[in-house]
């Protein structure tokens, strides 16, 4: 902690974020190098401004003058890069705000955390009065047409067994975490045979836990959803997380195991 | 002046990351309570600041929903504690760069997929050791030290070095490396395989899985259940056997091995 403390932002981190417009230029010419006429052009900021802070970037070896044109450093293009990665990770967690604040995250992980830009594609899927099982029914819908699915539920829907036997009479394979309580009421109504065969064949894999689970995630064939528990302690059944692209998922799996990994 | 829609959009596009990073009160807050709840008296003790400057800072991240007061406690919220893991992240990539600037800098990253750099914060607890001029191998000398300790060993190999390749076939024989991954060009296994020693003792045997890619590639990377290391080529193309990265802990290893795994995938 105390490492932070002294080893902070820096005077190179401040000197960037300190001014909007040198963060525009450098995003202009992160995409292509560019004359101050062109800078002016695309950002539409004065000339004077651009001339100035073109200057500036350019004293303090962010950029060079090469035929004419301003080209941003290589080694100055990674250290812009993670700034506007910060960046990112402020805007996911602003978009998604009512998801985050005050939800427990105790069982994420901190690479989970570190990269939350990889659910920059994901949607968050609310309820509403005219339809309070929406996430519910999301949930549903990803799980009803899936083959392949590796699930943390926290709770029971009474809903679940019937997908799940639908699964895996269709050939598909699960694999769930599931806290002690739930494990027999999720797993009883199952066909008994089907069941057998399934564990049998490795296509049911059911890990039972003795501590809490503080998160609820599935990953189904090509999509993900997240949901959390609030700090008081109750599951927050009026949001999650929805995905279907390829990060996102993987970032998922991640979790995943991260969290099998640790319960077991 | 810039007009004030464009002054307005831009204003909207930084405000946030403006906003965190430019106050070092609360750039600094947010990491004193990082891993630990503070009272005033304890954040006093550490920021060496005066109570109004802290308690101004407090309030302005209270009112963005980052810190909230528990009792006499200042506490990250989820928010809060989100925010500040990602500008740690910021905070250790550019540590991580500076560092070994002058390593990064002189050397073609261009093999290194984007994603991986970004990710350079994993290797904050990384070592660059050069050889100088009055001993020319101390870079080299020091990777056979830690490949002659090593169980498992997979490597990015991007030369065709006898030097090395004897190394590892002494270890290997004296038992100790028991698996070696070594993943190749097409061009470094012909040349191998043209060695009738090399072809026997490292290609045909049984505890060496060799992985040929199809591209050339520019890295020379080294991952065991120990420590990573990298060697990298200058910008002119040339091999580069005087420096080395070198790092023992877990974060740098995953480092490792995810671009291990964007060669292989």
């Amino acid at each position: 902690m105390k490492m932070y403390v002294n080893n902070g932002i820096n005077d190179e981190i401040r000197f960037l974020a300190q001014s909007e417009i040198r963060l525009k230029i450098l995003s202009e010419l992160n995409k292509r190098p560019d004359n101050v006429r062109g800078l002016v052009k695309e950002t539409k900021i004065t000339y004077s401004s651009v001339s100035s802070n073109v200057s500036k970037l350019e004293e303090n070896n962010y950029i060079r003058k090469f035929n004419g044109k301003y080209y941003i450093d290589p080694m100055a293009r990674i250290y812009f890069k993670t700034l506007m990665d910060f960046k990112k990770s402020i805007e996911i967690i602003k978009d998604f705000h009512s998801f985050w604040y005050k939800h427990n995250l105790g069982q994420m992980s901190i690479n989970s955390m570190r990269n939350i830009n990889d659910l920059k594609n994901s949607k968050l899927i609310e309820t509403t009065p005219l339809d309070i099982y929406k996430t519910h029914t999301t949930i549903k819908n990803q799980l009803f047409n899936s083959k392949d699915v590796k699930a943390i539920f926290p709770y029971l829907h009474p809903e679940y067994p019937k997908l799940l036997e639908r699964i895996l009479k269709n050939g598909g394979s699960i694999e769930l975490i599931l806290p002690r309580e739930i494990t027999s009421a999720i797993m009883r109504p199952i066909d008994e045979t089907l069941k057998k065969n399934s564990i049998k064949k490795g296509k049911l894999k059911i890990r039972t836990v003795k501590e809490d689970l503080n998160l609820y995630l599935t990953i189904c064939d090509k999509s993900m959803s997240l949901g959390l528990f609030k700090t008081d302690g109750s599951f927050d059944q009026n949001r999650i997380l929805v995905s279907k692209d390829e990060k996102s998922c993987q970032w998922a799996e991640e979790l995943f195991e991260y969290v099998k990994d640790k319960v077991i | 002046m810039t007009n004030p829609k464009t002054k307005k959009e831009l204003n909207k596009e930084f405000k946030d990351i403006k906003y965190i990073l430019t106050s070092s009160m609360r750039t600094k807050l947010l990491l004193a309570i990082y891993d630990v709840p503070m009272n005033l008296d304890e954040l006093r003790g550490v920021l060496k600041k005066p109570s109004a400057t802290i308690l101004h800072g407090l309030k302005e991240l209270e009112a963005i929903n980052l810190v909230r007061k528990s009792q006499k406690y200042y506490e990250l919220t989820s928010n809060g504690y989100l925010l500040t893991t990602n500008m740690i992240k910021l905070i250790d990539n550019w540590y991580s760069l500076s560092k070994s600037e002058i390593f990064w800098n002189n050397h073609d990253l261009s093999d290194i997929p984007e994603e991986i750099i970004r990710d350079i914060y994993l290797l904050k607890d990384a070592e660059y050791i050069s050889s100088t001029t009055s001993d020319l191998s101390i870079a080299f000398n020091k990777y056979i030290k830690l490949i002659s300790k090593a169980k498992e060993l997979t490597i990015l190999l991007p030369i065709y070095s006898e030097n090395h390749f004897k190394h590892m076939i002494v270890f290997l024989n004296e038992g100790k490396l028991e698996k070696l991954d070594l993943i190749v060009s097409e061009e470094i296994y012909n040349s191998i395989q043209r060695n009738e020693l090399f072809k026997r003792d490292l290609l045909e045997n049984e505890k060496v899985n060799t992985i040929v890619t199809s591209k050339r590639f520019k890295i020379f990377l080294t991952y065991s259940e120990r420590f990573m290391s990298l060697t990298l080529f200058f910008k002119d193309g040339h091999y580069d056997d005087s420096h080395i990265l070198i790092a023992k802990d877990d974060d740098a290893r995953k480092w490792a091995l995810s671009l291990i795994n964007s060669f292989q995938g």
